[in-house]
């Protein structure tokens, strides 16, 4: 595979860590009976793979390919880089009156996710992050980040209660208001290519699109998923153990605007500025899709709410990093 | 026949010669060996990747690149997160193949407005040394795809007009460039189609082929595929997330009662349709259809409603979407038709059915498997939850008509060609309609020495100027090579017919071949045979002393073109580069199709044989030509001997032996048809009551009975 592709920081986190932690998979599964295959490529910007145990190499390619025709379908409703996605759409009109599916139900999760978070998790905070975007662009060393005033404005604008997306239709309520996705879309196309591949019949599949989703028969070993020391990236800081469940990691440092870190996208919507408290979260939940929106609102709320967010949300377990390098761990 | 004696001193020289010939043949293969050393090898190997730098030239402007995937494979290209545009390899894309039948493999990159950004050979077996053209050309003429539209594709023409949407092909390589436009545009549609940048075309799809099939029949072959979900289904993926399906206290208790069965299938096939909806129903909607439209049947029972009551006011099916590849395709009124009773011996009676028209313009491509997805939709505390419930369709096997994966050159490729060259196609007729009549009325055309001879010469001198220099059609015995190679492997019309002329002028040889053997094609219509002819004339004309071999001599050399034909051959089987290299021994290329525009060792060989057929005539034709010999092999069957004997000849007379031009008539006076050149010489002399010992014997007994009839004295001296 020759793959030129810059790894986004973003991406870098998740995919890393599992890199490092898969061989362990492998090793603990040793009494695997199929082989494993493993696809590589890319999606979402971001390299992606596919782990699967199963005897017949030609299902498996075939079934492959039908899921990297639903990452590219699914890419096109939720893309904030593509011109003529949905969310694009949505973004520069205000709404959208035939949504997909896809859109519908992820957009009716965020809400969901939002209330469930105490606006902790909010998917309308992309005004934030293209002031920040923009401001750094220019000023890429400044140490105060874009004027209070300005700051304020966009934090104005997030409010997921303003997306309305009853009767089959989506509309943000607020001129200026923008969504972003990116805290939970990949969550849920990795539940979507999961979904396919459980269709089809397979056991024993790790999805990695990003945020990581494991399929298993009842009984089979744990996957066990190597956790990136947020501020030595070189490192592990342990293995989580992952089984029939879903894996999301959120740290800013993945995206930082500024140097020192201190600026990054994962936006407190309560003060518009970048949530301080945690360096990364990592979050267990049955979908990928939650994971991924509790990972972002943990991030943001602290440890002080793990308990409160994992209870809700339905989470089985979370694993922040502070700023001080400490590390909390909560279990349901 | 051979005579005794002769055959006593042949046996005497044989050894000699046979050596003489060795060493010729060796030294010939050597030369093949050498060229083939010295070849040009483009070929890159490996199958699926594509190398970076040459991703980068095929798409410029890309930061970066994925993998090599889906079907047909692609990769795509990036700038920084967004995809713009694909990457592909063209033989992985159609299988395309060069002149040659084998893999013909160029890189081509397609940016999502299906213009190309880009082309590069990364392998290919075209025979170029022989027609003269270098890598280096095909490359170049690859790199003028950049910024055409793959929506219209170009014409490749040998002369491009100006204006119009053409592309000059590389000087003598016409069907190599033809295919290579073919490769790039074919692949690049394929690509096009499938990734939704192109707008796909009719997939071959069996819509025709119709037997009575009752509904157990339908479900039971997957033309129609099922969803079955209960309570407990539906429930389970709201539950998780905290939500419930039906306000509490107001769902029914039962976890098993059914709530959804849904059934959904293509209904455009007459099998899947008409067996469903009746014949005339179903005629009337198929009739109705564009090319391409397809229907999408839908049929449920149970708690659950799949179309729901919201599309009554706002025209769109919330619950249920199609979604396919990487289109999803949203379903509104103006797709829906309301079917009231179904046809199928055994269907069930269905609480809500549907059928739903997806139209051609939206890229539905009902080959490939699609997905009907039921949306379900829950209350918590905190909102609503939506799930989605897919039925997954794929159209079975025995309505995927056998079209053929798209390999080779299209189908309408060579038709394309043919009306380019209709001049020219029209001319070569009328010259083969004179050398037909001249064949049929040889007696006539021999009677008259004038007028004989201005045919001939007329004709070889169109031969040489029009036929050879003008249109290049060179019969080479590279054509032979290549046909017995298509023979051995994919054998296909379409490649031959894509250069007319050489096509038109095979089938001639071939009828020629079976009625009088190789000369009429070797004597009037092979270019450097009228040319070495005509040059030789004007050597006679100005006093150049003609050599004539001995004939034992001359018998001894023959076998040399046999032996470089079936060199030649057997080389191929195993490499036909080097046999094309090999094929060098033709000075055909550089004298006629290049017209000496070539490096000194060609024209050094070019010039000996034509030096050598200034003394001996037709001196490459009589003992070389690879050509001559696998056209005079299958000459043997030849059903027709039309070139009149006397007696006499042989015995009492052998004129027209020493004035043959190629020297096949044999001293005892039969013509041999391996060797001759069926240029009517000896009919000329046949007829010539000048020439003809027995004509002039007669001619003088008239004249002397006429003489005494008149009781003249008339005296011609003897």
């Amino acid at each position: 595979m020759k793959v030129n592709a810059p790894l986004t920081r973003r991406r870098a986190l998740t995919v890393l860590a599992a890199a490092a932690g898969l061989p362990l998979a492998g090793v603990s599964r040793t009494a695997a009976r199929a082989p494993e295959l493993e696809w590589r490529g890319e999606a979402l910007g971001g390299p992606a793979r596919i782990v699967i145990r199963h005897p017949d190499r030609h299902r498996v390619q075939r079934i492959v390919e039908h899921c990297v025709g639903e990452i590219d379908r699914l890419e096109a409703v939720f893309s904030l880089y593509r011109p003529h996605s949905e969310l694009t759409q949505l973004n520069a009109e205000g709404r959208l009156a035939a949504p997909s599916h896809d859109l519908r139900l992820v957009m009716a999760e965020a809400r969901r996710f939002g209330a469930l978070s105490g606006s902790a998790f909010d998917v309308t905070v992309q005004p934030l992050w293209q002031l920040y975007s923009r401001h750094f662009a220019r000023h890429p060393a400044d140490r105060e980040g874009p004027a209070q005033r300005r700051v304020a404005r966009a934090a104005g604008l997030a409010d997921y209660r303003n997306i309305d997306c009853d009767n089959g239709r989506i509309a943000l309520s607020r001129r200026g208001m923008a969504v972003t996705l990116n805290g939970i879309a990949q969550g849920y196309i990795t539940d979507r290519i999961a979904d396919l591949l459980r269709d089809a019949g397979m056991t024993g599949v790790l999805v990695d699109l990003g945020e990581i989703r494991a399929l298993d028969a009842p009984g089979d070993a744990p996957w066990r998923i190597g956790i990136e020391d947020p501020r030595d990236r070189s490192r592990m800081i342990g293995t989580l153990p992952l089984q029939g469940a879903a894996l999301a990691t959120s740290g800013g440092y993945g995206m930082p605007f500024d140097p020192d870190g201190r600026f990054h996208h994962l936006f407190d919507p309560a003060t518009g500025r970048s949530a301080g408290q945690c360096l990364s979260a990592s979050a267990v939940a049955p979908y990928a899709m939650t994971a991924d929106a509790l990972a972002t609102a943990l991030a943001v709320a602290g440890p002080g709410r793990s308990h409160g967010l994992l209870t809700a949300f339905g989470g089985s377990h979370a694993r922040l990093t502070l700023r001080d390098g400490t590390v909390v761990e909560d279990t349901l | 026949m051979a005579q005794p004696q002769r055959r006593r001193t042949n046996r005497l020289r044989a050894p000699r010669l046979r050596g003489i010939a060795a060493v010729i043949f060796a030294a010939a293969v050597a030369a093949a060996g050498i060229l083939g050393l010295s070849s040009v090898s483009t070929a890159e190997t490996g199958t699926g990747q594509i190398e970076p730098p040459v991703l980068d030239r095929v798409f410029p402007g890309a930061t970066h690149f994925g993998t090599m995937e889906g079907a047909p494979p692609a990769l795509r290209a990036y700038r920084d997160r967004e995809v713009i545009g694909y990457v592909f390899r063209s033989h992985a894309v159609v299988r395309s193949v060069g002149l040659s039948g084998k893999t013909l493999d160029i890189a081509v990159g397609m940016d999502l407005g299906g213009v190309i950004t880009g082309a590069e050979i990364l392998e290919h077996h075209e025979p170029i040394l022989a027609i003269g053209v270098s890598s280096e050309d095909l490359a170049a003429f690859a790199s003028k795809f950049k910024g055409l539209d793959a929506r219209d594709p170009v014409r490749v023409m040998r002369r491009a007009p100006k204006h119009g949407n053409a592309l000059d092909a590389v000087g003598g390589a016409t069907i190599s460039s033809l295919l290579m436009a073919d490769a790039i545009f074919q692949s690049a549609i394929a690509v096009g189609q499938s990734r939704g940048i192109l707008e796909a075309g009719l997939s071959g799809i069996d819509l025709t082929g119709f037997e009575e099939a009752g509904w157990d029949a339908l479900v039971a072959d997957g033309s129609l595929q099922e969803l079955h979900l209960t309570l407990a289904d539906a429930v389970r993926p709201l539950d998780d997330r905290g939500a419930r399906l039906y306000p509490h206290g107001a769902g029914p208790d039962d976890p098993g009662v059914r709530f959804i069965d849904l059934v959904a299938g293509l209904a455009t096939p007459a099998r899947i349709g008409r067996n469903l909806l009746g014949a005339r129903s179903f005629n009337r909607l198929a009739g109705a259809l564009a090319p391409g439209d397809h229907l999408i049947f839908a049929a449920a029972n149970g708690l659950y409603s799949f179309k729901g009551t919201a599309y009554v006011k706002t025209g769109r099916f919330e619950r249920i979407q199609i979604t396919q590849d990487t289109k999803t395709f949203q379903l509104t009124r103006n797709d829906h038709m309301r079917v009231d009773r179904l046809r199928a011996d055994g269907a069930p009676e269905f609480r809500e059915m549907a059928l739903f028209v997806l139209r051609h313009d939206r890229g539905f491509d009902a080959a490939r498997p699609w997905r009907l997805e039921l949306m379900v939709q829950g209350e918590s505390d905190a909102g609503p939850v939506l799930a989605v419930h897919p039925l997954s369709y794929a159209l079975p096997d025995r309505y995927l008509a056998a079209v053929a994966p798209a390999t080779g050159p299209s189908q309408d490729l060579w038709r394309g060609v043919w009306l380019d060259r209709l001049p020219d196609v029209i001319v070569l007729f009328a010259m083969l309609l004179i050398l037909g009549a001249i064949f049929f009325l040889q007696d006539l055309v021999a009677r008259r020495r004038t007028l004989y001879k201005a045919l001939r010469y007329g004709f070889l001198v169109v031969t040489l100027f029009w036929l050879g220099w003008y249109t290049a059609a060179q019969l080479t015995v590279l054509n032979v090579l290549t046909f017995a190679g298509a023979l051995r492997t994919e054998f296909r019309w379409d490649f031959f017919l894509l250069e007319p002329l050489i096509f038109i002028l095979w089938s001639f040889t071939a009828v020629a071949l079976l009625f009088g053997g190789r000369g009429a094609f070797c004597g009037w219509l092979c270019p450097f045979g009228a040319l070495q002819e005509l040059l030789n004339r004007i050597a006679r004309a100005v006093k150049v002393p003609q050599v004539r071999l001995p004939f034992t001599l001359h018998e001894r050399l023959w076998p040399i073109k046999y032996i470089a034909f079936l060199g030649l051959f057997a080389v191929s089987l195993g490499a036909i580069d080097i046999a094309y290299k090999g094929a060098e021994i033709e000075p055909f290329k550089t004298a006629i199709v290049m017209r000496f525009a070539r490096e000194w060792p060609f024209l050094l060989y070019v010039g000996a044989l034509l030096g050598a057929g200034l003394i001996v005539e037709r001196a490459f034709c009589r003992y070389l030509c690879p050509l001559g010999a696998a056209l005079a092999i299958p000459a043997r069957i030849r059903m027709f001997e039309w070139l009149k004997r006397r007696w006499h000849c042989g015995r009492q007379c052998s004129i027209c032996a020493t004035k043959c031009p190629v020297q096949a008539i044999h001293p005892n006076g039969t013509i041999n048809p391996n060797e001759c050149i069926y240029c009517l010489n000896c009919q000329t002399l046949y007829f010539d009551d000048e020439t003809c010992p027995p004509l002039i014997e007669r001619r003088k007994r008239r004249e002397m009975r006429s003489d005494t009839v008149a009781g003249e004295a008339a005296h011609n001296g003897g």
